[in-house]
């Protein structure tokens, strides 16, 4: 009986995992198809061709769109997460005149939403003459509200003790919290991480109000212009490009993935 | 010299004030222990020392340097914490020797004092672990470690030793008295136990609400506190108190209480006592138990009828608490036949050893 009911049980698990990656599956296996036969549910292509690649690299700059991307996602996680966890830091433990407004006001952050300050944050990169620039794709994002008090809730935990061991050593506060708190805030540091280049990578929108030229566009981007505005031409070549998309951040989920899971389950945080 | 002097010192925080005009002079080797419960502000003086907690008020020197305005790594100071402080991530070499390598302190040097404090507080086969692999009472040799590499001019240790159980906190603590007398290190060490104060001090500062009750020899304060603070701090069993007056009957003194009576010794009794209430104190050493019922023998006016209540035994010597009147009092005995509880007893009062307060204040000298 008692065999019966695991049996069951992982069953029933591998069909919602089946669920869940058939999709994915179908689609990394369809770009690998040629065009007669997307649209069998098939796994496995029986004509195998690269194609679709070839089609979508020689169409537009793939290339140069992903590299793109990692220029500019990889510049707003390491300024979230370095300005982030100062401003966290002093806002957990230090002690300055005007603290609880820093407080309130990043709090308050949260409560606005993203559409609403899109137009005139669009019109202050205007006025600054920053449109069609990487500057105007990173500015925005340096600072990340969320990120900040996730580590400041982490922060307030670490034992004083530690950093008053650290001043009596002799460390100042940048040192305090670099080589003593990040070394301890792994599992907050790798779910910033995520969570930033996740939503840096994939956004979408913001690219496409302040950037037209093709040579500085994100990987989302090139790849919404290129499969909406008809560039594709065919559902292959579509999914390709989406798979260009989709694998670094697989690959980035999948080295920190032990981090994710334990800060999931630790900090609360629901994605 | 590296003497410790705290000249009019004040602590604030808001409103509420932490330490009030506290001032103190550690002279240069000593081991002072400052004690007293919690709220006293023994942590926060130790921190303003250390420079952990800013002084609203007043001067802080270290070897007659000024140090009160100091960040805490310009005082040559190193402190052991209750919770030893140790950096999880770091190995016990790494814990030991971080403070000398921002100091920019020679690589052979370092080698050298790891060394030597690994050997002193046997911890050379722990170097390359990590905290969380170490006992308790391993962390807090590694946190002493790291407080003697770096060769400071004081030591400090805020209760050091509260996180150990009871059989290893006797035995650091006396590994802590006798490293300090091999180091001669001056220092200051925060407890709230009364015994590591009186085991370790060469002088006690006993602390309530910030301010100083009194500061001497453990022996000092035992035998003579100056308040009914201090008296009842300072020693286990805690000294047994009875409210009372004090009447002069056929030319002796004697306290009366509701089923209490003790003639004084006529030449330890001040003058300047009042008729006005008068608590007596007495130590539960000084009390001994005559568990023979009926009339005792002596006389009755020395004599304290009580009935017992419970008897603790703990090997060596017995508590014996036990009613005399409305007063619940401990005597301290030894296990030579030991009364039952509910038996009625005669306690004698070691009357040379009374202490007599009016108001707070200690009226015997």
């Amino acid at each position: 009986m008692k065999l019966l009911g695991r049996i069951a049980l992982y069953a029933g698990l591998t069909l919602a995992a089946l669920t869940f990656i058939y999709p994915f599956l179908w689609m990394a296996s369809a770009t690998f198809k040629p065009l007669t036969e997307v649209g069998t549910l098939a796994l496995f292509p029986e004509n195998p061709t690269l194609d679709n690649y070839r089609t979508m690299w020689a169409r537009a700059p793939f290339g140069r769109a992903l590299l793109n991307s990692m220029f500019v996602a990889g510049t707003i996680t390491l300024s979230v997460l370095v300005f982030g966890s100062i401003t966290a830091y002093a806002m957990a433990r230090l002690r300055f005149r005007g603290s609880p407004i820093l407080n309130a006001m990043t709090l308050g952050v949260l409560l606005v939403p993203g559409q609403l300050t899109l137009i005139p944050m669009y019109t202050l990169i205007v006025q600054l003459g920053l449109i069609d620039s990487y500057a105007a794709l990173i500015l925005p994002y340096l600072f990340n509200a969320t990120a900040i008090l996730m580590m400041r809730q982490f922060f307030l935990q670490i034992p004083q003790s530690l950093m008053d061991s650290a001043r009596m050593d002799g460390m100042g506060e940048l040192r305090i919290l670099f080589t003593i708190f990040w070394p301890l805030s792994k599992p907050v540091l790798s779910i910033v991480t995520i969570f930033t280049f996740m939503g840096s990578w994939n956004e979408v929108l913001w690219p496409l109000l302040v950037v037209r030229e093709q040579q500085l566009m994100t990987l989302p981007q090139l790849l919404t212009v290129f499969s909406l505005g008809g560039g594709a031409g065919s559902i292959g070549v579509s999914l390709a490009s989406a798979m260009v998309l989709v694998v670094p951040v697989v690959i980035a989920y999948a080295l920190l993935q032990r981090n994710f899971i334990e800060s999931m389950a630790s900090s609360g945080v629901k994605g | 010299m590296p003497s410790v002097h705290f000249e009019h010192v004040s602590k604030r925080f808001g409103a509420t004030t932490v330490v009030e005009d506290f001032s103190l002079d550690v002279a240069d080797g000593e081991l002072l222990v400052l004690v007293g419960g919690s709220g006293s502000g023994k942590t926060t003086i130790l921190r303003m020392l250390a420079g952990l907690e800013e002084t609203t008020e007043g001067t802080i020197r270290i070897d007659q340097r000024d140090v009160t305005a100091l960040a805490p790594r310009d005082r040559d100071v190193a402190m052991v914490f209750q919770d030893y402080g140790l950096y999880p991530h770091m190995t016990v070499r790494e814990n030991l020797s971080l403070g000398l390598r921002l100091r920019k302190v020679a690589r052979h040097e370092i080698d050298r004092r790891v060394t030597w404090a690994g050997e002193m507080l046997r911890l050379e086969p722990l170097l390359d672990r990590k905290p969380k692999q170490l006992s308790g009472g391993q962390q807090q040799r590694v946190a002493m470690g790291r407080a003697m590499v770096r060769e400071p001019l004081v030591f400090l240790f805020d209760e050091p030793l509260s996180n150990l159980d009871a059989s290893l906190r006797a035995q650091m603590r006396i590994e802590i008295g006798g490293l300090q007398r091999r180091l001669k290190t001056t220092t200051v060490y925060v407890t709230h136990d009364q015994v590591e104060a009186m085991t370790l001090g060469d002088r006690i500062v006993v602390l309530a609400d910030g301010r100083i009750q009194q500061i001497g020899k453990p022996i000092e304060l035992y035998r003579a506190p100056v308040n009914r603070f201090v008296a009842g701090f300072i020693g286990t069993p805690p000294m047994n108190f009875v409210e009372g007056r004090v009447a002069e009957e056929d030319g002796a003194l004697v306290f009366m209480a509701e089923g209490v009576r003790v003639t004084l010794p006529r030449e330890r009794t001040a003058p300047t006592m009042g008729p006005g209430p008068v608590t007596l104190g007495i130590r539960p050493e000084d009390l001994k138990v005559d568990s023979s019922e009926g009339p005792s023998a002596g006389p009755p006016q020395d004599g304290v009828p009580g009935r017992v209540v419970l008897v603790e035994r703990l090997g060596g010597t017995s508590h014996v608490h036990f009613d005399a009147g409305p007063h619940r009092l401990l005597a301290s005995v030894s296990n030579y036949r030991l009364p039952e509880v509910g038996d009625t007893i005669t306690v004698r009062v070691h009357t040379e050893r009374v202490h007599l307060f009016v108001g707070d204040r200690r009226v015997v000298s």
